[in-house]
């Protein structure tokens, strides 16, 4: 039972006022504490994140020198292989868009025509088949 | 009134370009004029076909040393006689010919220039061959000279071939002689023989440039872009037997007599 | 008649006149670029606004030294001038010319000159000058005469053999830039085939994809340039050729031109 008198008087607000500081500093480091917490998976650490913007811009070029070195050995293909390369070719194009005015000029034209390849001979097969 | 003013002189200008020219004196006819580049001095080329052409067929010239068509369209110049093209594939100062060396054109050396040879518009006494004198023993026909005969009876034999400059191909089949309806049904048609032809020009002379090959009908040579100098008009406005000589194509016309 | 109906119907008349000499292209023998100059290509895009003269580019120094497919193919050329848009930043950021003209690629012994630099300056106009050189007495490097003295020699275009150079090793077009082009296998080559000349008498065409290959690789002709896939089912006819489609794309300007008849139609003629 909490005697009535421990709301009474200036002891009290004094009381009153170190709790409240003490609750709102306490407050403060579990706020912190939790923003830290999910910062890190959303900033993530400064060397990570250099490396994983390196990966994300070489990856469309090995990409696209893996789709477009087949080029040569293209009336060897199946129908779904060269679909699946072409399906690859639309694939890289919307990351090439993204790329600066030099590069997206070169590589799309260079992906139009590999593609056009790939389509190409597609298109011998099948009427061929037919 | 006035309409009638308008179509008078519609058909006055167009007279003035849809028909054939007089055809010049027969020395005159085939000369080309180059003043491209020549200026006041040394002054413009003439160039005179009836020399040439006794001698070599056109095709050496036109398709082998590369000439063009139309009078100053090949751009000659002294620099890329002296490099050996053009004039210079065969006026270089070393070849022989006939016995004789051939003159070397736009010369460097100055003992060997002889400028005035080629470059003799307006000036007299500076040519070595005369029309007249040249061709006095040749067969004539209405318009000058009658190459065609002189050729056959062995009075002049034009060189095909030019060493170190033609390459020697397999020969093609020539195509057979053919009939070309005129576009309009009172015209005699015209009777054309490959073999002619491809005597002088080979098949590269006129094909694909001159005659792009179309299936037959789908090209109109009409009388109009022969006299503007294209098609048949290439050859038969200035050099061969002009567009004048309508027997010379519409084989059984009658003589027109105005 | 009044004034409204009569100017217009006097330039409708004259127009109808003079209309067929304006219009006349066709039918005429034009000037045969000299051996130099054929394949020579002048490129104007942007040099004007820039206050240089317009590219010379010139098919046989490179072709020597790269077969078609590197340039058109591996570096992304267009086949016909002023269609690729070329630009310095471009050619600067390492792209088009660039590619090799970049100060530090290696041909014959020395290092290529760097195209359009990303700061140029007045000493720099010499450099500029050996491409922006259209109308301007430059220097080159190479001269043709020298360089085609010991080649085999044809007739037409460059007057030069291009095939039985490469065959006798005396030109050595590299198919592979480090970097650029993708590693690629060795081609599967399809078989030659003939082509029948609509035109009777006319020797068929013997069509060799080897030949073509092996310059070209596949993408450089299909599907822009032969987009039938089922032969016998695209008619390709000398008036279409001559205008730079289909085999015109490269025979009119650059490989030997359409003049050279026997070297398509090969096929010799049944009796």
């Amino acid at each position: 039972m909490v005697n009535p008198t421990f709301f009474k008087g200036k002891f009290f607000t004094a009381r009153l006022v170190t709790t409240t500081v003490s609750t709102t500093i306490i407050a403060a480091l579990l706020f912190l504490g939790l923003a830290g917490l999910c910062a890190v998976p959303a900033i993530g650490e400064p060397s990570a994140s250099a490396a994983q913007a390196d990966t994300t811009q070489e990856s469309w070029r090995t990409e696209f020198d893996n789709v477009c070195a087949k080029t040569e050995d293209a009336m060897t293909f199946s129908q779904e292989e060269l679909m699946d390369l072409i399906r690859r070719c639309d694939t890289l194009q919307p990351r090439i868009e993204k790329l600066d005015e030099s590069r997206k000029k070169v590589f799309l034209e260079r992906l139009r025509k590999c593609r056009g390849l790939y389509a190409y001979v597609l298109d011998a097969k099948t009427k061929e088949k037919n | 009134m006035a309409a009638c003013g308008i179509l008078f002189l519609a058909d006055f200008v167009s007279a003035q370009i849809y028909l054939p020219k007089p055809a010049p004196a027969p020395s005159e006819y085939g000369k080309v004029i180059l003043d491209n580049y020549a200026g006041a001095e040394p002054g413009a080329v003439v160039f005179d076909h009836w020399l040439h052409r006794s001698k070599f067929t056109c095709r050496v010239c036109h398709v082998d040393v590369g000439f063009a068509m139309e009078a100053k369209a090949t751009g000659i110049k002294a620099s890329t006689n002296r490099e050996g093209f053009h004039c210079g594939a065969c006026h270089d100062g070393k070849r022989v010919f006939e016995g004789k060396t051939v003159f070397a054109a736009c010369s460097d050396a100055a003992h060997d220039q002889q400028c005035d040879r080629c470059h003799s518009l307006g000036k007299k006494g500076v040519r070595k061959y005369e029309y007249k004198e040249y061709t006095a023993k040749f067969p004539k026909g209405i318009y000058g000279v009658n190459w065609e005969v002189a050729e056959r009876s062995g009075v002049i034999k034009p060189i095909d071939f030019i060493e170190g400059l033609s390459v020697k191909k397999a020969p093609m089949k020539s195509r057979e002689d053919f009939t070309v309806q005129a576009n309009y049904s009172w015209v005699h048609p015209i009777e054309f023989s490959h073999e002619k032809h491809s005597i002088w020009n080979g098949c590269e002379l006129c094909h694909p440039e001159i005659f792009p090959t179309a299936k037959k009908g789908t090209v109109s040579y009409s009388m109009f872009s022969n006299i503007e100098g294209r098609y048949c008009g290439a050859c038969h406005g200035k050099v061969a037997f002009p567009l004048n000589n309508c027997q010379g194509c519409h084989a059984k016309a009658p003589s027109w007599v105005p | 008649m009044n004034k409204k109906v009569f100017f217009p119907f006097v330039l409708i008349l004259v127009s109808c006149l003079f209309c067929g000499l304006a219009l006349s292209q066709t039918g005429t023998k034009k000037k045969r670029p000299l051996p130099y100059e054929y394949g020579r290509v002048v490129i104007d895009n942007y040099s004007n606004k820039a206050d240089l003269a317009p590219v010379v580019f010139e098919h046989w120094i490179h072709r020597s030294m790269f077969t078609c497919r590197v340039c058109h193919v591996d570096i992304g050329f267009a086949m016909k001038a002023g269609a690729t848009d070329i630009k310095a930043a471009d050619n600067a950021h390492g792209y088009y010319c660039g590619t090799c003209h970049n100060g530090k690629m290696v041909a014959d012994g020395k290092p290529v000159f760097q195209a359009c630099s990303r700061k140029a300056s007045m000493d720099d106009e010499k450099r500029c000058e050996r491409c922006h050189s259209y109308g301007l007495k430059v220097a080159s490097d190479f001269d043709f005469f020298q360089f085609s003295q010991p080649l085999p020699k044809e007739r037409f275009g460059n007057g030069l053999d291009w095939e039985k150079s490469e065959e006798l090793g005396l030109i050595n077009p590299a198919t592979f830039l480090p970097g650029v082009s993708p590693k690629k296998n060795s081609l599967v080559v399809q078989k030659d085939f003939a082509l029948n000349a609509k035109v009777e008498g006319m020797p068929d065409i013997i069509f060799s994809h080897k030949k073509h290959t092996v310059w070209n690789g596949c993408e450089l002709c299909h599907p822009d340039i032969f987009i039938g896939v089922k032969r016998g089912t695209v008619k390709y006819s000398m008036v279409d050729i001559s205008q730079g489609k289909s085999c015109g794309a490269c025979h009119t300007t650059v490989a030997f031109p359409l003049t050279d008849c026997q070297r398509c139609h090969t096929k010799a003629v049944q009796p």
